[in-house]
């Protein structure tokens, strides 16, 4: 039997929405004010403009990828979100509370997965980490064990709960620190490059363990450079590169706004591949361009085929063998829309 | 009233606050009992250095001493009061100072930062293992000095001695987080935090006689909390004055660690601000 836990709700906070507020009352008459919302959010260290004019929103349920390269912004933007940065200008909400004022009931409410893997007292256990982080949230005594162990199992780590932390590998390290920021069912979860240093596998038992938390209601902010797990997972996405938001829409838009796609085929020809007849052969639906003496890269225009594209090589006697696509349409638009950064 | 609803009520957040502490002291005592080594040369350094004072007070002639209810105390008597006090005001102030800042390099201090505490719970709570643990290490020594060496100590003056530690404790700890300010500002501070408890300690007639200081010095060393935490304990527990013996003593030191503890938070305060302001709170 699943054991239930009530979550404590801040003052004033009964008729916001989130996951706490269900506990209270299951009516709400008034429209739901997004979960995560930032305001033209302005952040400068010094002479470095960490984030220019920044604005997204996150409602409950909602799985929102935060993507962008290195420098892009990500990190801070989370942390302003937990209240640890305060913005330059503009404004940071959380439930329709201002975040940087750090208010302490907020933080209740507030799923952390920060970027680091040395978040932990690395001499004691998992559990006796958790078991502590669960006192600072004041989560009642007699909850408190059943409610870690549980955390703890939902994350993949019941079997070395009981082990130093320091003995922990880095994904086992940041499946902790995902336990950590669930103990309190928490109605926002901001999540920092959580499967950085996981393997695919566990990726995507992290990935399945968030959206079951969308799917009960919080509002998830996921920050990754990893392209390629949002497809499928989050619902939007937020692209920011040197602190500007270069995309924000679904992840289908994103996708649409991928370049021309291009494939590396395996091609087998008599006489090697002699890519200025194929491309005659084409007559400019699309290009060949040689990239050694097996493979050729095809770009296809915007009303070509591939299958056409194909059937009229192998026509011209170079017979398709394997078809890769160079990148997939999400890496192609980030590419695209963060060309330039960082130079 | 149901468990939800109970479980749902806000605590009185000064009472929630306080029930935190138990989790700090339980998490530093885990990482201490972890490095057991670490547990015991601390208390066989202690001893290390008390042989040292054994032999040279083998050289001194205790009438050169100050008396205490009437009486010279030997000088082995005299210092183990001024080393215990004095040891106790360099770890407790350095532990206060760096608890933050350890937690900042180990990297939890973020972690810390996002749960539902008090700034102030997190910095006492980082340093209550040491609050409770330095006072409990000084009674443990001196009850070994007193078993073990047979250095006169009145059994009677234990807990004028305890209130005068108390009315002491809060001087130590607003130093610490004046201290822990400075490091949180400039991330360094350890040599200035080392000059000053030597300063204190000079100047606190722990290993000698204040009256061998020049006199203005020895006039302003009075007023040293040290000082006047150990004249309290050598009254207490060498001269068997009682509570008679400790009131000046805690007239003069209730109102110093009254202002040190209020001028240490607000500094503490300000620094703690500032980092937040110019989002550097987790960087070292």
């Amino acid at each position: 039997m699943t054991p239930s836990f009530a979550i404590r709700v801040p003052p004033g906070a009964a008729d916001l929405p989130g996951r706490a507020d269900e506990t209270r009352s299951p009516l709400r008459a008034a429209p739901e004010p997004a979960a995560l919302e930032a305001a033209s959010v302005t952040r400068r260290f010094g002479d470095v403009l960490a984030l220019d004019g920044v604005s997204l929103a996150v409602t409950r349920g909602e799985v929102h990828a935060l993507l962008g390269p290195n420098g892009a912004g990500k990190t801070t933007l989370l942390r302003a979100f937990t209240g640890l940065v305060a913005p330059t200008s503009g404004a940071v909400r959380v439930i329709g509370r201002d975040a940087s004022r750090a208010d302490r009931w907020l933080r209740a409410l507030t799923g952390f997965v920060p970027s680091g893997d040395r978040t932990f007292y690395l001499r004691l256990s998992g559990y006796e980490n958790l078991k502590f982080f669960a006192r600072l949230h004041a989560l009642p005594r007699r909850d408190r064990t059943a409610r870690t162990l549980t955390t703890l199992e939902r994350v993949g780590l019941a079997d070395s709960a009981h082990r130093p932390v320091s003995t922990y590998s880095h994904g086992m390290q940041k499946r902790l620190s995902l336990a950590r920021a669930l103990l309190m069912n928490p109605s926002v979860m901001l999540i920092d490059e959580a499967t950085h240093d996981l393997d695919p596998a566990a990726s995507s038992e992290v990935r399945s363990v968030v959206e079951e938390l969308a799917q009960e209601g919080t509002a998830i902010l996921w920050a990754t450079q990893r392209i390629d797990e949002i497809r499928g997972f989050a619902s939007s996405v937020t692209l920011l590169a040197e602190g500007r938001v270069r995309f924000a829409g679904s992840v289908q838009e994103l996708m649409a706004r991928a370049d021309a796609p291009r494939f590396v085929l395996g091609v087998r020809s008599t006489g090697g591949v002699d890519a200025e007849a194929l491309n005659a052969t084409l007559g400019g639906s699309a290009t060949i361009a040689p990239v050694d003496a097996q493979h050729v890269l095809l770009t296809l225009g915007p009303e070509t085929l591939l299958g056409d594209a194909m059937c009229a090589m192998t026509r011209a006697g170079a017979a398709v063998v394997s078809c890769n696509r160079e990148r997939s349409e999400i890496e192609q638009a980030f590419v695209a829309l963060t060309a330039g950064a960082g130079e | 009233m149901t468990r939800a609803l109970a479980a749902a009520l806000p605590r009185p957040a000064f009472l929630g606050e306080v029930a935190k502490l138990p989790a700090f002291l339980r998490r530093d005592f885990l990482v201490a009992w972890s490095y057991r080594v670490g547990f015991f040369s601390d208390i066989a350094s202690l001893i290390a250095q008390m042989l040292v004072f054994f032999f040279i007070g083998k050289m001194i002639d205790s009438s050169s001493l100050p008396e205490y209810g009437g009486v010279h105390p030997s000088y082995l008597e005299f210092v183990t009061i001024g080393v215990v006090l004095n040891a106790f005001v360099q770890v407790a102030l350095s532990r206060t100072a760096d608890a933050l800042r350890t937690e900042q390099m180990i990297g939890t201090l973020e972690a810390l930062m996002t749960t539902p505490t008090a700034t102030a719970t997190i910095q006492l709570g980082s340093a209550v293992f040491d609050l409770v643990y330095m006072p409990l290490r000084l009674v443990v020594f001196l009850v070994f000095m007193t078993v073990a060496v047979g250095i006169d100590v009145e059994i009677s003056g234990g807990l004028p001695s305890l209130v005068v530690l108390i009315a002491f404790l809060p001087f130590v700890w607003g130093l610490g987080l004046a201290a822990a300010a400075a490091i949180l500002t400039f991330r360094r501070g350890g040599g200035v935090i080392a000059v000053g408890t030597m300063l204190l300690g000079l100047a606190s007639g722990a290993f000698f006689p204040l009256d061998l200081l020049p006199a203005w010095i020895a006039a302003a060393a009075e007023y040293n909390p040290l000082a006047i935490a150990i004249e309290g304990f050598r009254d207490a527990l060498l001269g068997g004055t009682g509570w008679s013996g400790v009131g000046d003593h805690l007239v003069l030191l209730f109102p110093i660690s009254t202002l040190s503890i209020i001028g240490g938070s607000v500094l503490f305060h300000l620094a703690l601000s500032r980092e937040r302001r110019r989002g550097t709170l987790g960087l070292y």
